[in-house]
């Protein structure tokens, strides 16, 4: 075959401009090393030192990678961690990253050392990997009524501020939709902390305060200001941490709030009529969330009938011994302010689903199935050398297939795609239907048959079947894309994103390939 | 293909096309036997896992004897649907997989602890689906495949403008998808919403076949119509072929439980595509065209 008539085609020149591009958006950079910087924990050592989280929408290979720690070589997580378990509390330690040097004090929270830095192996390619690749949690909520698209935005908005206030970046919180016009909450944490997001994003947030069967001020407008400063929130001062059972402590944490001034005048009608019993008024006054009790405060005696717009809220935190009832009690205040900031959800949510998956299993998954896909491109290249005996038609097949796999790739890592199991799936899908169409050129286009067709009409014929087939696999795939909480839209997007490039891109580069081989025979 | 074979393969589709509908029928009697037999015996055509109808599925990297786990389970939660089997790697045990209803996560999972010893959270992954996200899905699974169905029915009749020709390659398509579903049936598995993915992958990967067999026989004019059909099996059976063992390979080279489900339908799906495709459409193709002819010839007295 001459190859310098062949890549001087257009289509394959046009194949050749895809493949240049795809490379470029995958960004492969096969020697990377070190931590890449997932996220900054809000108020931590790392973001005073000027650290920041990367934007959500900043590409894998883009983002900061610690590259040492006082000094020492970081080239993988692991080297990560070891240095920072040498590190002691209070301590001035130096961080190098892609972007610069940090100096940071290291400081102690919820009762360890901890940078506040959340650090992932630094990315090779710009290829995101889904959470099943990963590892993380995903959780499905589901609106217990029906709601609008406002309050949908709302809700979003609302549980998208919650993660901002909590300090949470690394969570992805995205709508969706069946079929059946009924409406989702995917919630995506890439990290460990699951357990503190569903808490935080699966509760409606309806704060109340009541005296006796008195609705007395609610979260949201009722409250102008949340402190959440170590001078007027923590564990109570008043209310030492005790021991309930063997196995159970107690500890409680308190935090001042301010009352707009119809709720002060609330509590003051509230309390006027309340009798004095000893230092306190004869009703205490109740906080609940979501309909449950959280607490019960005594009301000073001093307070009765007076309009006093600041106030504390308290509540317990429970845990097998003295330091982890105090860690419950901080991380339920800490909870417990984010709501009364935010406000609540329009709507109480159901938690349909959720996948927990370890990062375990789907760690070798990935050169697993790039082992996969060789292998299979190559069996199909066997197939396709035993039929026709002839390289040159099983090589080009063969190298179409791969910059098709390229490119779906390069695609994915342009929009920001996750690759998950089922993007694979649709990968294959896209690869196989590409060889079929591949076949029906070469036959198509066989000297064998028709030798008194044209060359036009004769790709007429193939691109016939090969658009059917088309649009055949692109509906099959669309009622997919709408199905059950849009559990298999990755694959079925992918599956059209791949057969879509094949139709248009891939194939006429390939039946070029074949007029060339026609022209020689 | 060989001459003599190509010979009688053209003598067939040309004059005993009849008695190739013998073997296609059989099959779908078979498919339909078993999962008529299914739906006897379980009020379901195909068993659902637990991502469709709720419940949990623990995946442990953490290697375990899987009789005496599910007995200890079983012992531990006796009343809930329980499944244990294990989780290989290149056919190497790497851990087990175990399934369940009606059991909270948490406390299967420690459960499972109390046998096999505590697992740090990196070791498993638990997917939990709600009963009600489970039945939702299921249902408008089945309603994407009938969207699928009735989308690629239009645009196969958008293409060939003839009703039966259009009807036969979709019917081919169902046929093939029944049969996936019968030996789905037959192996003992439990479809999961993968495999729900597969059943709509294999509609795209079969009808492929089949328009290229409508467009040969209907478009063409070379040659006779028997010798049109055996032309377009060499390219038909290297399509399927390519397809095949695309597929076995991804089987077996696969780590993924849901990329192997996908596999294992698909896999039935194409060789069922092979009968459906060259004896049932085929035939009922050629049957088609005699008819046709015969009405030509008679308007022509």
């Amino acid at each position: 075959m001459e190859i310098k008539k062949l890549i001087l085609k257009f289509r394959v020149i046009m194949l050749g401009i895809f493949l240049l591009l795809s490379l470029l958006a995958i960004n492969p950079h096969p020697f990377n090393e070190g931590a890449s910087i997932r996220s900054v924990d809000f108020n931590s050592s790392a973001s005073l030192a000027g650290i920041v989280t990367p934007k959500p929408t900043s590409t894998p290979i883009s983002k900061e990678i610690v590259i040492a720690v006082n000094g020492v070589e970081i080239k993988t997580v692991e080297d990560y961690f070891v240095e920072i378990e040498k590190l002691t509390i209070d301590e001035p330690v130096s961080i190098k990253t892609t972007k610069g040097v940090y100096n940071l004090i290291s400081k102690e929270r919820n009762g360890k050392l901890d940078l506040g830095l959340k650090v992932v192996e630094a990315p090779k390619t710009n290829i995101r990997k889904g959470l099943d690749l990963q590892g993380g949690t995903r959780i499905i909520l589901q609106p217990q009524e029906a709601i609008s698209d406002d309050d949908l935005e709302i809700l979003l908005l609302n549980m998208n501020e919650r993660l901002n206030v909590f300090g949470l970046s690394d969570v992805s919180v995205k709508p969706t939709n069946d079929l059946e016009g009924n409406k989702f909450i995917v919630v995506e944490v890439a990290g460990g902390n699951e357990q503190e997001v569903i808490d935080l994003l699966s509760k409606q947030g309806k704060f109340e305060a009541k005296i006796g069967n008195t609705s007395v001020f609610k979260g949201g407008q009722d409250i102008t200001y949340v402190c959440r400063s170590a001078d007027c929130a923590g564990l109570s001062p008043y209310r030492a941490s005790q021991q309930n059972l063997e196995t159970e402590w107690a500890s409680t944490f308190q935090f001042s709030i301010a009352l707009s001034p119809s709720a002060a005048q609330r509590m003051a009608d509230a309390t006027k009529p309340l009798q004095v019993v000893g230092q306190y008024l004869s009703q205490p006054i109740s906080l609940y969330l979501d309909d449950q009790l959280v607490d019960q405060l005594q009301i000073g005696s001093d307070l009765r009938g007076r309009v006093v717009s600041d106030i504390s809220i308290s509540g317990p935190g429970l845990g097998r011994t003295k330091p982890e009832s105090q860690l419950t009690a901080l991380s339920n205040m800490k909870r417990l302010q984010t709501i009364l900031i935010t406000g609540s959800l329009p709507v109480k949510l159901d938690i349909v689903k959720i996948d927990t998956i370890s990062p375990v299993l789907g760690k070798n998954f990935v050169s697993s199935t790039i082992r996969m896909m060789l292998l299979a491109i190559l069996a199909v290249s066997i197939v396709i050398f035993i039929r026709y005996r002839n390289p040159a038609i099983a090589i080009p097949i063969m190298i179409t297939s791969l910059s098709e796999v390229v490119i779906i790739l390069g695609v994915a890592a342009l929009i920001g795609w996750n690759i998950d199991i089922a993007s694979i799936a649709g990968i294959l899908v896209a690869v196989g239907t590409g060889v079929d169409d591949q076949i029906v050129i070469t036959d198509e286009s066989s000297s064998h048959r028709n030798k008194e067709t044209s060359w036009i009409k004769k790709m007429k014929n193939a691109f016939f079947i090969i658009f059917a087939a088309y649009f055949a696999g692109v509906a099959s795939m669309i009622p997919l894309m709408f199905a059950g909480a849009g559990l298999l839209k990755g694959f079925a997007l992918t599956s059209i994103i791949g057969i879509t490039i094949g139709v248009f891109i891939t194939r006429p580069a390939f039946a070029a390939v074949a007029e060339q081989l026609h022209k020689e025979e | 293909m060989a001459k003599g074979v190509l010979s009688s393969v053209i003598h067939f589709y040309d004059h005993r096309y009849k008695q190739l509908l013998v073997l296609p029928v059989l099959l779908l009697l078979f498919s339909l036997a078993v999962l008529g037999s299914h739906y006897l015996k379980t009020g379901e055509f195909i068993e659902k896992g637990v991502s469709l109808k709720g419940g949990t599925t623990l995946s442990i990297a953490h290697p375990a004897d899987i009789v005496e786990l599910k007995s200890f389970l079983e012992g531990k939660f006796p009343n809930i649907d329980l499944n244990v089997r294990s989780l290989s790697v290149a056919g190497k045990d790497v851990g087990v997989i175990v399934e369940a209803s009606d059991v909270k996560a948490k406390v299967l999972l420690s459960a499972i602890e109390e046998k096999i010893g505590v697992l740090d959270k990196n070791q498993y992954t638990l997917d939990t689906t709600g009963p009600s996200l489970g039945k939702l899905f299921f249902k408008q699974a089945i309603m994407a495949v009938i969207v699928a169905f009735v989308l690629i029915s239009l645009v196969v009749y958008a293409y060939f403008r003839l009703f039966l020709p259009s009807f036969y390659a979709v019917f081919s398509v169902f046929a093939d998808m029944l049969f996936a579903m019968a030996m789905f049936d037959l192996f003992g598995m439990k479809l999961t919403t993968a495999g729900v993915a597969a059943f709509l992958m294999l509609i795209g990967y079969s009808i492929d076949t089949d328009i290229l067999l409508t467009t040969r026989v209907l478009k063409r004019t070379d040659g006779t119509v028997g010798e049109r059909m055996a032309s377009t099996i060499p390219t038909g059976l290297t399509m399927t072929f390519a397809a095949m063992i695309t597929v076995l390979v991804a089987y077996f080279a696969t780590e993924s439980e849901l990329l192997k489900q996908i596999m294992f339908i698909l896999w039935w799906g194409l060789i069922a595509d092979i009968i459906f495709t060259w004896t049932f459409n085929a035939a009922l193709l050629r049957w088609y065209l005699e008819n046709k002819e015969i009405k030509k010839e008679h308007n022509g007295n």
